[in-house]
């Protein structure tokens, strides 16, 4: 009985059935309720059999690993595709499938003022994604893994780009898509060295400690890029040029976890490369507190959440660095649900006050009493507030860190906990309490379709952090609440985090006392601005190299020969001369030179 | 003793016949050198027959055939060479040399 292998099949087939019809049949995707439905019934079936999957496991179901051959070659098999259906894959099935779920059905009417053909446009996107993201999330190896990996790539190319109209939109997606390609080289390099070493595409093959590290320093690279961190965290904040929903579904909840995700299942791998993951546990803090801090002085919301993420996705990283793939995971978890819910929030808010700009916002829980619930609770799962999700979760990241690497990580962690309070207290206060903005006044809350995922949403954004023990068992990971020096000071981080938002930011123009440094440094934009004298100072100039080679060497010889061919055919050409007598003379003197051979002497 | 002496006529005539074809400039003359030589053979063929025997007469008969059409080609040419140029002297015909 292969029911397992038919849910994953189901959960892989439906998004991707519903992406073929959009993309095959044209009335569909330029109407507005075909594409819609054709899309959100294809999640729903997807979340359907992944919630199957669970419940199934959750049952004492066991892991199910199939595979099929996709590249025979000479009696053998190069490389496999399949499915892998355990603890960890079925649940980040779950959790994507339900968010993807939700953020289409908030995109019904965020995005009812699109044209019908862009409406349509974006469901068959959304649909693309889904497909790639589960493609991924089921991957057996890491081969099918990358495939996975690359189309989540395009689809999020394709969606930051949507309102490709607006040049800075279509600057953003080809921004993210470079910054993501150049690091997906390391993956790609990654795949070649593992399978020239080892002859394999699977994490838990047993590469040599060198070979291990190798490999997974070069994956290490795309996750730095795919998951945001420093130093290609640059291509995020921009990325927020996208519609809010996708900003909410692919750049926080699942996609830019993917590099999360894949560090998660090829953790065997890491586990044999000790010194890639003390610099995971390194630039993983580094990014958490950095970003933490930038976003602290954003002026637009969306960019608050977008470097927010940045930072989580720095604490997530730091913690599989630490060795405790687990905290990573669960972390993982739980940020997808109270990040998506925070990213959707804020979508209801733009929505209603057609800004991203805090300034403009304001006193808006009179007006939306709902949205700013849903935020408050997201703001307080994220800051990792006792009793909701983000606490119990961020509390096992900062335990995994304890007491690694002299300590630094877990200071810097720590402090990342703190800001993370403090930014999310600085929007709180901005946008939700004090006096209403002109805006603001006139904000209404959005409609059933929109408030349902945000309330849908906020239930795990609570409640998830109760899953741990269950999720730990699921996985076979070690998990007990514990009482100690970090769950203290983490809750006392956030506590006084978000006072001190209260007290720090309360008044109209209150700021950090620092904030004109870290305005002066992301006005400046140092990051990109390296980025770009090294695409000028070293790609373009090894490209003109490339190119005086190819001219003058490559084409060079191409040339010389077919002057040297001219050359030699005008030096011939006069013994043609045209008179008959002369052919008729070297047909005598070959007559004679034959007749000599002959034999005639 | 009788062979030689033919044998030697056909040299002769296959002879002048090739310093026709290297050094005549005229068409006409160049074909009546090819029929010389032509000739030469058939001398060697008929004197073979004659003093040894063998089928070497009837060769001659087709041998005839054959010049009878060759020249038929050949006049053709000709005719064709001075409508084009106005006169027979081959050394006009060279637009095939570039």
């Amino acid at each position: 009985m292969n029911s397992p292998v038919l849910l994953g099949e189901v959960a892989l087939g439906a998004p991707a059935l519903a992406a073929l019809l959009l993309v095959v049949f044209p009335w569909a995707r330029r109407r507005r309720a075909p594409a819609a439905g054709l899309t959100i019934a294809s999640s729903l079936v997807a979340a359907a059999a992944a919630a199957k999957l669970v419940i199934d496991r959750t049952g004492g179901a066991p892991d199910v690993r199939v595979t099929i051959p996709w590249l025979p070659a000479q009696g053998h098999t190069l490389a496999e595709v399949g499915l892998q259906l355990d603890g960890v894959s079925v649940v980040m099935l779950l959790v994507v499938t339900v968010v993807a779920l939700c953020v289409q059905v908030f995109s019904l009417e965020y995005m009812r003022d699109e044209t019908a053909r862009s409406y349509g446009r974006y469901f068959a996107y959304h649909a693309l994604f889904l497909f790639s993201m589960n493609l991924l999330v089921l991957a057996p190896n890491l081969l099918q893994l990358f495939a996975g990996w690359e189309l989540v790539g395009v689809t999020s190319y394709l969606l930051i780009g949507f309102y490709f109209a607006r040049p800075s939109a279509a600057r953003a997606a080809v921004k993210a898509f470079w910054m993501t390609k150049l690091a997906d080289m390391g993956f790609l390099f990654a795949l070649l060295v593992l399978f020239a070493s080892t002859g394999s595409f699977d994490w838990t093959v047993a590469a040599s400690p060198q070979v291990a590290t190798a490999v997974t320093a070069l994956l290490f690279i795309a996750v730095v890029g795919k998951s945001a961190q420093f130093p290609l965290h640059v291509w995020l904040p921009d990325a927020m040029e996208g519609p809010t929903p996708v900003s909410a579904l692919l750049h926080a909840a699942t996609m830019v976890a993917a590099g999360v995700y894949m560090l998660v299942r090829a953790d065997p791998l890491f586990a044999r490369a000790p010194a890639t993951r003390d610099l995971m546990l390194w630039v993983g803090a580094g990014t958490a507190a950095f970003a933490a801090l930038l976003a602290l002085v954003q002026t637009d919301i969306k960019r608050v959440l977008a470097y927010s993420t940045c930072s989580q996705l720095g604490l997530m990283v730091a913690a599989i660095g630490a060795g405790s793939a687990f905290a990573g995971f669960f972390h993982l978890g739980t940020h997808a649900f109270f990040k998506a819910l925070l990213f959707l929030a804020a979508g209801s808010v733009i929505h209603a006050v057609h800004s991203n700009e805090l300034g403009a916002m304001g006193g808006l829980r009179r007006r939306m009493p709902l949205t700013s619930a849903v935020f408050v609770v997201g703001a307080l799962s994220l800051s990792g507030v006792p009793g909701f999700a983000g606490f119990a979760s961020k509390d096992l990241v900062l335990a995994s860190v304890e007491g690694k690497a002299g300590w630094v990580p877990w200071v810097l962690l720590m402090a990342s906990a703190f800001l993370t309070a403090l930014y999310m207290g600085r929007v709180l206060v901005k946008a939700f309490l004090g006096p209403p903005s002109e805006a603001a006044a006139h904000a209404h809350e959005p409609g059933f379709s929109m408030t349902g995922p945000l309330v849908l949403l906020a239930v795990p954004a609570v409640f998830a952090g109760l899953l741990g023990g269950w999720l730990a068992r699921s996985l076979g990971a070690d998990y007990h609440l514990h009482l100690g020096l970090t769950p203290v000071v983490a809750s006392a981080a956030a506590v006084l985090g978000l006072g001190a938002a209260v007290f720090v930011f309360g008044g109209a123009g209150r700021r950090v006392p620092w904030a004109a440094a870290l305005e002066y440094f992301d006005r400046g934009a140092f990051v990109d601005r390296g980025w770009e004298s090294l695409y000028r100072q070293v790609l373009l100039r090894v490209s003109g190299w490339a190119r005086w080679v190819d001219r003058y060497l490559v084409d060079g010889v191409i040339n010389a020969l077919g002057w040297g061919t001219l050359e030699v055919g005008t030096t011939v050409r006069p013994l043609q001369t045209g008179r008959t007598r002369d052919y008729v003379f070297a047909v005598m003197v070959g007559a004679l030179v034959l007749a000599w051979l002959g034999g005639w002497r | 003793m009788r062979l030689t002496e033919v044998l030697l006529l056909a040299t002769l005539l296959f002879s002048i016949g090739l310093y026709g074809v290297l050094t005549r400039r005229h068409a006409v003359a160049l074909l009546l050198s090819i029929e010389l030589m032509a000739n030469a053979a058939n001398v060697v063929f008929v004197a073979f027959a004659t003093l040894r025997g063998g089928p070497g007469e009837a060769l001659v008969l087709f041998a005839l055939v054959v010049t009878v059409s060759e020249v038929a080609v050949g006049l053709a040419l000709v005719m064709l060479l001075y409508r084009r140029h106005g006169d027979t002297v081959l050394d006009l015909a060279r637009e095939a040399r570039h």
